[in-house]
C-alpha cells in the first residue's frame, strides 16, 4: 500500500476542446457519442486533400487578462479557472509549495502566423515560445513553485502529469496545476498535410486507420499531495498512481513497429503503480488513427494484455476531440478519470455495422467500445500517449492507493561527463583552452557550429546528421560528447537505465518560424515533410536518443534561459528517485537569422560591446550553443569507476509572476531558488564558497542577481565571488545555463585553477572583476533565470 | 528536356533541402542505401518537387525509379 505520505490525488479537473467548453460538456457530449470533428474555416485549405479539424467554439475565451496572450494560453487558462474552481482552489498568492507544469507541443503558433503574415510587432514575439504558456497560468493562479513547460510533442499533457505527481512525491511541491494545451493552426496542419498523415475524412482510430484529425484545446488537473488535500478538505476524485515514460531510440516521427517503447512505458507505468496487468480496467488509448500508430499500440496492447486480463476495454476519444497534441494526453487523461469516477466507458466512434465485424478481430478479448459508451465498474485505468521524437508515456489512475514504488534512500548524483558546443568550438579541451586563453566571442550576435570533423569525433554519419536542423545538430553533438567524455557505452543490457533531459529557451521556435514562412509564401499545400518533423522543441531529444540508443526517460523542459539548469535539477531528481541510473542532461539554444530577427524585434541585442556587471545596458549579446552533462548515481559512476567531476548536492526553484518577458518584481523568488537549494543540500548558507551567475549584461537582469546574493548572504555576499560564463560566451540561455554547471564541475576537478571571470560585490552593491584561484572551492551555487520571473539554483559539491 | 539539366537540379534540391554533402552525392549514388540514407518523409519532399517542377507525379510508383538520380530523371524525362 501506498503510504499516505506518498500518496497523490486528483483534486480538480478541467477542459475545453471540440466537444465542450467545460469538464461537463465534453463529458456529456462524449457520452452521446458526438464528434467534433467538422470542416475548419480558420486556416487556408487550398490544394489540400482534407480540411477537416475538431477546433474549440467558445465565445468567451477572450478576458480582459488574457488579451495580449496566444490561443493556446487563452484556451489553458480556462481550463485552468474550471479546475482550480472544482478544486475548491483561489489564488496561491506566490506560496512556492504550488506549481504550474503545462505540455505543449506547437505552442503560441497563432502569434507565428500573425507576425508572419499580418505584422512583425514585438508583442508577438513574447508569445511565440511555449515557455509563455506555464508562465502565464502561474501568473494567473499565483503558483510560486517550479514553473515549466513539457515540449514532448504529443505525449507532453500525460509527461506533465506525471512529472507533477513525481515533484509532488519527491517532497518539492504539495499542489500542482498540470495538463497540457495546444491551439488548431497552420503550421501543424500543413505540417500533418505534408507528411500525408492527416486522414481524408475523420479519423477512425483502430478502425480505418488511415490518418488523423487535428484538434485543440486544453486539459487541466490538479494534482495534490494526500495529506494536503485531506488538511484541506477537498474532494479527491481519485490517486494518482505510478507513471513510465521511454524513447524508442528508432525514427522521428514514426513509432518502432515492434511496439518496444510503448510496451516498455506501458510496463513502467505498472510497475511505479504496484499494480498488474488485470488490474487495468479501461485504456484511453494514444489512438491517433494513423497505420503505423494503430498498428504498433495494437501490438503493445496484445502483447502485454493478452492471457492476463480477459475484460480490459480500450477506446480512443480522438475520434472526437481530434488529436490535440501537447493537450491530448491532459484531455485524456480527464476522460480517464471521468470514466473511473463515473464507471463508464466513452466510445471510439465513427464504425459501421461492417467495420465493427472487422473490428473482432483486430480486437481479440479486448473491448475497443465502438460507438457507443457502456457502463463498467472500474478500480484502474491508464491513459498512453506516444509522440513524435519516438517518446513514449502511460500513467495510471486509481481509485485504491495501489503500491507506488517508493526510493527510500537518495542515491548521491555525480558529474561523470561533459559535452560542450559553444561559438568559442566545441569539446572540453577546446572549452579549457579558450578559458585559459580568456577568449572571448566577437560581436554582439554569435553561432556556435559544428563540422563534419565534430561527427566523425562522435560518430555521427551524414546519413543521420542531414536530417537534424541546427538546433537538433548542436544537441546530438554534445550529447554524444557528454557520453564519451564519461566514457559511458550504451549497450542493449543498459540503454533502459539511462535517460535524456533536454532544457532549452526557444526550442524548435526558428525551425517553426522558418515552416511558417515557407507556408505564408506558397500555401498550406505545400508545406516541407521534411523540415516539419523538427519544428517540435522535442526532436532534438529524439534525434539522440536515435544516434545514442537512449531508451529511458526522455523529456524536454523549456521555462526561459534557466531551461539548461533546470534540466540537470530535474535529470537528478529522476536518479534520485530511482527511476534511471543515468541522465543526459542538456542545455541547448540556438542562434540563427530568425532567432537574431526576433531578439532584435525585442530591442535585446546589443550594439555594441557589453559586460555583465557594467550596468550600461539594456540588452545583450546573443549567442548559442549546447552543453550536456552525464549525471550518474553514485552505485552506476563508482561500478564502472568513472570520473566524478563534482556532486549534484542540492537543487530549488521558484517563480513569482510578472509579465511573460520581463522579471523586474519577481526578485524574491531567487532568494527563495538560492535557500531551497542550500538546504536541499544539506548546507547552511555560510558554506557557499562561490557563485557561478547567470548576469548578461542587460543591466536589470544583473541588477536582480546581485541584490538577492545581498540579501540572501547579507554582508557575506563580498567575499563571495561570482562567476561569469557570459562574460566568455554571451547570452546562449539554456546553453549558458547548463555551461555554468560544466564550467563549475571543471572547477570544482581542478580542470580550472585560476578564473579571471570573477567579480567581487562591494558594499555599494557593484561588482569589481578579481581573478580567483579555484583551489579550496567545495561547494558553488549556480542561478540562473527564466521571463516571466522563475528562478533555479543548483548547488555543486567537491565531495 | 535535358537529361542533364534535370539532374543538376535535383542534385542541387537533394543539397539545399534534404541536407546531403554534395562530395557524398554522384548521379549514380544509392539514395536509400546507409551511405544517403533517404527515407520515406524524404521521398515526401522528391515527389512534391518533381511534381511542382516538372509537372510529373511519381505519386504511387514504386522503389524503383527512386534509386538514383539517373533514374528518378529517367523517369522525369519519359514522362513528361
Amino acid at each position: 500500500m501506498t503510504r499516505d505520505d506518498k500518496r497523490c490525488v486528483i483534486t480538480g479537473l478541467g477542459m475545453i476542446c471540440a466537444i465542450g467548453n467545460n469538464v461537463d460538456e465534453c463529458w456529456a457530449n462524449a457520452l452521446h457519442s458526438t464528434s467534433g470533428i467538422a470542416h475548419t474555416k480558420t486556416v487556408d485549405t487550398v490544394d489540400c486533400y482534407t480540411d477537416y479539424a475538431a477546433e474549440v467554439r467558445c465565445a468567451d475565451l477572450d478576458a480582459p487578462h488574457t488579451k495580449e496572450m496566444d490561443r493556446v494560453s487563452k484556451l489553458c487558462i480556462k481550463a485552468t479557472a474550471e479546475a482550480m474552481a472544482d478544486a475548491g482552489l483561489k489564488s496561491f498568492d506566490g506560496n512556492p509549495r504550488c506549481s504550474v507544469i503545462i505540455g505543449s507541443c506547437v505552442g503560441g503558433v497563432v502569434s507565428i502566423e500573425k507576425y508572419y503574415t499580418e505584422a512583425k510587432k514585438p508583442e508577438y514575439i513574447k508569445q511565440m515560445p511555449i515557455s509563455a504558456i506555464a508562465s502565464q497560468v502561474a501568473g494567473a493562479t499565483g503558483a510560486g513553485g517550479v514553473v515549466t513547460n513539457v515540449a514532448n510533442a504529443c505525449a507532453a499533457g500525460t509527461i506533465s502529469i506525471a512529472y507533477a505527481s513525481d515533484l509532488i512525491r519527491n517532497g518539492k511541491a504539495d499542489i500542482v496545476v498540470a495538463g497540457g494545451a495546444d491551439a488548431f493552426a497552420s503550421v501543424p496542419y500543413a505540417g500533418f498535410i505534408s507528411l500525408h498523415a492527416l486522414a481524408s475524412d475523420p479519423c477512425s482510430p483502430f478502425n480505418h486507420s488511415s490518418g488523423l484529425t487535428l484538434g485543440e484545446g486544453s486539459g487541466i488537473v490538479i494534482v495534490e499531495s494526500y495529506e494536503h488535500a485531506k488538511a484541506r478538505g477537498a474532494k479527491m476524485y481519485c490517486e494518482v498512481l505510478g507513471s513510465g515514460i521511454s524513447s524508442d531510440a528508432h525514427h522521428i516521427t514514426a513509432p518502432r513497429p515492434d511496439g518496444e517503447g510503448q510496451m516498455s512505458a506501458i510496463r513502467r507505468a505498472l510497475r511505479n503503480s504496484g499494480v498488474n496487468e488485470s488490474d487495468i480496467g479501461y485504456v484511453n488509448a494514444h489512438g491517433t488513427g494513423t497505420s503505423k500508430n494503430d498498428e504498433a499500440e495494437f501490438l503493445s496492447l496484445h502483447t502485454i494484455f493478452d492471457g492476463k486480463n480477459k475484460n480490459l476495454s480500450v477506446s480512443s476519444t480522438k475520434a472526437m476531440t481530434g488529436h490535440c497534441l501537447g493537450a491530448a494526453g491532459a484531455i485524456e487523461a480527464v476522460f480517464a478519470i471521468k470514466a473511473l469516477t463515473q464507471n463508464t466507458i466513452p466510445p471510439t466512434v465513427g464504425y459501421s455495422d461492417e467495420d465493427i465485424k472487422a473490428l473482432a478481430d483486430k480486437a481479440g478479448d479486448m473491448d475497443f467500445c465502438p460507438n457507443k459508451p457502456h457502463a463498467k465498474q472500474l478500480n484502474t485505468v491508464m491513459s498512453n500517449s506516444f509522440a513524435f521524437g519516438g517518446n513514449n508515456a502511460s500513467i495510471v489512475f486509481g481509485k485504491d492507493n495501489g503500491d507506488v514504488r517508493v526510493q527510500e534512500s537518495k542515491p548521491n548524483v555525480y558529474v561523470t561527463g561533459i559535452g560542450a558546443v559553444t561559438p568559442l568550438g566545441n569539446g572540453v579541451p577546446r572549452y579549457l583552452e579558450a578559458c585559459a586563453n580568456g577568449e572571448k566571442i566577437e560581436g554582439q550576435s554569435a553561432r556556435s557550429s559544428v563540422s563534419s570533423c565534430d561527427y566523425d569525433a562522435v560518430g555521427l554519419k551524414m546519413a543521420f546528421y542531414r536530417k537534424l536542423d541546427r538546433f537538433s545538430q548542436l544537441q546530438a553533438v554534445s550529447g554524444m560528447q557528454a557520453l564519451i567524455n564519461a566514457e559511458y557505452a550504451v549497450t542493449a543490457d543498459n540503454a533502459a537505465d539511462i535517460g535524456i533531459i533536454v532544457g532549452t529557451s526557444e526550442g524548435a521556435l526558428g525551425p517553426g518560424c522558418d515552416f511558417e514562412i515557407q507556408i505564408a509564401d506558397r500555401g498550406n499545400a505545400a508545406g516541407s515533410a521534411f523540415k516539419f518533423p523538427n519544428t517540435v522543441y522535442n526532436a532534438a531529444g529524439g534525434y539522440l536518443s536515435i544516434c545514442s540508443g537512449i531508451k529511458g526517460y526522455n523529456v524536454t523542459v523549456t521555462n526561459g534561459a534557466q531551461s539548461g539548469l533546470f534540466s540537470i535539477a530535474y535529470a537528478a531528481d529522476v536518479i534520485r528517485s530511482g527511476e534511471e541510473k543515468a541522465m543526459l542532461a542538456s542545455g541547448t539554444d540556438e542562434n540563427s537569422d530568425i532567432m537574431d530577427e526576433l531578439y532584435r524585434g525585442l530591442g535585446l541585442v546589443a550594439g555594441e560591446q557589453v559586460l555583465p556587471y557594467a550596468f550600461n545596458s539594456q540588452a545583450f549579446a546573443l549567442s548559442d550553443g549546447s552543453v550536456s552533462v552525464m549525471l550518474e548515481s553514485d552505485e552506476s559512476a563508482t561500478a564502472r569507476n568513472a570520473k566524478k567531476y563534482c556532486r549534484i548536492a542540492g537543487t530549488g526553484s521558484a517563480h513569482s509572476g510578472v509579465q511573460f518577458g520581463t522579471l523586474i518584481g519577481s526578485e524574491k523568488a531567487l532568494d527563495i531558488a538560492i535557500t531551497d537549494a542550500v538546504k536541499d543540500a544539506g548546507l547552511a548558507l555560510g558554506d557557499i564558497d562561490a557563485v557561478i551567475g547567470f548576469a548578461n549584461g542587460h543591466k536589470a537582469i544583473d541588477r536582480i542577481e546581485l541584490d538577492s546574493y545581498g540579501r540572501v548572504f547579507g554582508a557575506a555576499a563580498q567575499r563571495i565571488p561570482v562567476i561569469s560564463v557570459k562574460e566568455r560566451m554571451g547570452e546562449g540561455r539554456a546553453s549558458a545555463a547548463a555551461l555554468a554547471v560544466a564550467h563549475g564541475a571543471l572547477i570544482l576537478h581542478g580542470d580550472i585553477k585560476t578564473e579571471t571571470s570573477a567579480f567581487v560585490i562591494g558594499k555599494d552593491g557593484k561588482a569589481a572583476r578579481k581573478a580567483i584561484s579555484c583551489d579550496g572551492l567545495k561547494n558553488i551555487l549556480v542561478t540562473s533565470f527564466g521571463a516571466g520571473g522563475s528562478y533555479c539554483a543548483v548547488i555543486l559539491t567537491k565531495d | 528536356m535535358n537529361e542533364l539539366e534535370v539532374k543538376k537540379s535535383l542534385k542541387e534540391f537533394f543539397c539545399n533541402n534534404l541536407g546531403i554533402e554534395a562530395d557524398a552525392l554522384e548521379y549514380d549514388t544509392p539514395l536509400f542505401s546507409d551511405g544517403i540514407g533517404l527515407d520515406s518523409i524524404d521521398s515526401l519532399e522528391i515527389i512534391a518537387f518533381v511534381d511542382s517542377t516538372y509537372g510529373v507525379s511519381m505519386t504511387g510508383v514504386g522503389k524503383e525509379p527512386f534509386y538514383n538520380i539517373d533514374s528518378i530523371a529517367a523517369y522525369i524525362v519519359s514522362h513528361s
